[in-house]
């Protein structure tokens, strides 16, 4: 440090700011209706069409009236733009990381600022659906809701045309009783003594009762329906060659994996096969399905 | 020396102003705005698309908003417009008209809308005025706004009861105004035997400046629209004109070096003013005088200064009620400063009243006699004057 440095004094110095705001007649009927109602209000336009939210006293374009004209809003919206705080500094109103987001709501033509909580911010994405959630305690500021949640899906759909890759596989395994093969019998018509009477089965090629054929292939259905591509799939087309009789107990497992998209169509091929608790192979196929298109779920 | 020539003349042809009031919770900052930018917008016969550019400003840190201009956007109507901020201080408002008046003068733009503004009730206003201190030697021992220098020296010069009672009446007299001004912020109804228990009894702030003698803390907005000569002639029958203006100012609020006699930015700023102007007796010439007056000592100080006058001259104009409305050169029929200050458009406020005057539209507080000269004037921190000349007739 040179000397001209050492000797140098620095003024510590600390200004205490304290600052009121008046909401106005406008803002306050916002706030109070937030905290005593839960609900979100907005203003209208007549003029230029348009709901603000926060609401103010006039339009911010045509300058008319709107105070009074008063929309009732969801409580659900839509972010529309969205950003990270990862540093801490006292003011915040949460600890970091926290999203902070632009949320348009239902019924609005504005957004408006609010924390996102819930979801973590590899998972965030614009046109994320999100919904208030009040606090417990009123502090009569915009924090009287506490922050927006993502709004879970209805139904969790499958995996689209884009999203589906070569090489993504799934299956569903279970057990074959009796049961399932007397019922099956009764869901086809197919009483065939091979499946239900053990005394002539020990005259067929197996010696003892097996189930149906189809039980088994049946079973890719709810791999197809329901896990890949998954909810919203509509199969065109499934190719089975059976390769081995299954026995009462055994244990089967249907699988699929994509390996072919079919860019002009936008269709999926998967490979089909079925093993038993032996790792034998008992069936093999292929199918052709439409995946499902992207939805808006809620 | 520049020729300090206007390229052409800029009139005031509409002025508004919200209610001025210690609290104004049943608005916010815009909303409040936009009620001096409507009744502006009124008077002058315009709407917001005939404006060109707005002009706003603030005392800065009062209100504890960071760049007003944005966030007013809604009450000021300044969406896809011109915008210029303007913040020096309790010299905005007056800045403010300085601006405007120069964009038209340019030629820049035909109609300008100025807008001050202020809600001190939301602010903190000692911090704001703490901040201007020189952190090293001042800002520790720094008390904020209130000074009772002006007091002492006035007791010292003419005597305690004198000057306390030349102060006092000043107060009593600027109340008067205030209730004939429906827009003032503290209209007490005093009367003029009630200035010697005031004078007592009234809390005691610094030195001999009382709580009474003091200008008050005010919420409000100002909006005024200029026009060039043109339009200004073909908005308004008798616009109010910008003649000249003059803005001083010192760094220092007293000689912290000694007690060297020094000459204040008030008679400074007179003397070039009045001397461009050919003004050789300012009491005389003008009709009226809209003064920024933060307290009644300083008021009664500052009339010695801005009209140029010696001696005890000033005393006995107020002695005489030749500042009262009807006298011979009312000081501030509005009511002044003591009795709304809403300080970023305070200033601003001295302007308007005095195109006001001049237009002929002040109300139950216009002048008796007509007004072609009028006098304002804008004050803040730290010993900033700016001094206007309005007329009623086109500046040549």
């Amino acid at each position: 440090m040179s000397q001209e440095h050492r000797d140098c004094f620095v003024v510590a110095g600390k200004l205490a700011l304290p600052y009121q705001y008046f909401a106005g007649s406008t803002g306050s009927k916002f706030i109070t209706t937030l905290r005593d109602k839960k609900q979100i209000l907005g203003v209208r336009c007549d003029k230029c069409n348009k709901v603000f939210v926060p609401p103010r006293k006039n339009c911010e374009v045509c300058l008319s009236p709107t105070g009074d004209n008063w929309v009732e809003l969801k409580d659900t919206g839509t972010v529309v733009n969205w950003t990270v705080i990862r540093y801490a500094e006292p003011h915040q109103p949460v600890a970091p990381p926290y999203i902070l987001a632009l949320i348009k709501l239902d019924g609005a033509d504005t957004p408006f600022a609010h924390i996102v909580t819930g979801i973590a911010a590899s998972q965030m994405k614009e046109g994320q659906r999100v919904k208030a959630r009040f606090a417990k305690k009123t502090t009569n500021t915009i924090m009287d809701i506490e922050c927006f949640r993502p709004l879970p899906p209805k139904f969790q759909v499958g995996y689209t045309y884009d999203e589906l890759e070569i090489g993504m596989s799934a299956s569903f395994t279970k057990t074959i009783t009796e049961t399932d093969v007397y019922l099956f019998a009764g869901i086809s018509g197919d009483f065939n003594p091979m499946h239900l009477n053990e005394e002539f089965a020990k005259l067929t090629p197996f010696g003892t009762r097996i189930a149906h054929g189809a039980l088994p292939q049946s079973l890719i259905a709810s791999v197809l329906g329901m896990k890949l591509p998954g909810l919203g799939t509509v199969a065109l087309e499934i190719n089975t060659r059976f390769l081995g009789p299954t026995y009462f107990g055994d244990t089967v497992t249907a699988s699929a994996e994509v390996v072919e998209k079919l860019e002009k169509k936008r269709w999926v091929r998967l490979n089909l096969s079925w093993t038993n608790q032996k790792d034998q192979l008992i069936g093999t196929g292929t199918a052709l399905v439409i995946p499902p298109a992207p939805v808006q779920t809620d | 020396m520049s020729k300090h020539k206007k390229n052409r003349n800029v009139g005031v042809v509409g002025v508004g102003m919200s209610v001025f009031s210690s609290h104004r919770e049943e608005v916010n900052q815009p909303e409040m705005i936009f009620e001096a930018v409507a009744e502006a917008l009124k008077n002058a016969g315009i709407t917001m698309d005939d404006v060109d550019c707005v002009v706003h400003g603030n005392m800065e840190l009062f209100e504890m908003v960071h760049q007003p201009d944005l966030w007013h956007t809604l009450g000021t109507g300044s969406r896809g417009k011109e915008v210029l901020r303007v913040t020096t201080g309790g010299t905005t408002g007056a800045t403010l008209v300085c601006a405007a008046d120069a964009l038209v003068a340019s030629g820049l733009h035909d109609i300008v809308l100025a807008i001050g503004f202020e809600k001190l009730q939301e602010g903190h206003t000692t911090g704001g005025i703490t901040n201007m201190a020189d952190p090293l030697w001042a800002r520790q021992l720094q008390t904020g706004a209130l000074t009772g220098m002006t007091a002492a020296d006035m007791i010292e010069e003419f005597g305690e009861e004198r000057a306390k009672k030349v102060s006092m009446r000043y107060r009593i007299l600027m109340d008067e105004n205030c209730m004939k001004n429906r827009k003032a912020h503290r209209r007490l109804g005093l009367t003029m035997d009630q200035a010697d228990d005031l004078a007592v009894n009234s809390p005691a702030l610094v030195g001999e400046l009382r709580m009474i003698h003091m200008c008050s803390q005010s919420d409000g907005a100002c909006a005024m629209i200029f026009a060039s000569e043109e339009k200004a002639k073909q908005l308004c029958k008798r616009p109010a004109w910008i003649k000249d203006h003059i803005t001083v100012h010192r760094e220092e609020m007293f000689c912290i070096f000694g007690d060297a006699p020094y000459k204040t930015t008030m008679r400074y700023a007179a003397e070039k003013l009045f001397e461009r102007n050919g003004v050789k007796n300012p009491v005389e010439e003008f009709d009226v005088f809209e003064m920024y007056d933060p307290s009644s000592w300083w008021a009664t100080d500052w009339l010695r200064e801005f009209l140029l006058l010696e001696g005890d001259q000033h005393l006995k104009m107020v002695e005489n009620d030749e500042i009262a409305i009807n006298g011979k050169l009312p000081i501030n029929p509005s009511g002044g400063v003591i009795g709304s200050n809403p300080i970023g458009a305070t200033a601003m406020v001295r302007v308007a009243e005095a195109a006001m005057q001049i237009m002929g539209t002040a109300g139950e507080h216009q002048v008796p006699h007509e007004v072609n000269k009028a006098l304002a004037s804008g004050f803040g921190g730290t010993m900033w004057t700016v001094l206007f000349i309005l007329t009623s007739e086109v500046p040549q």
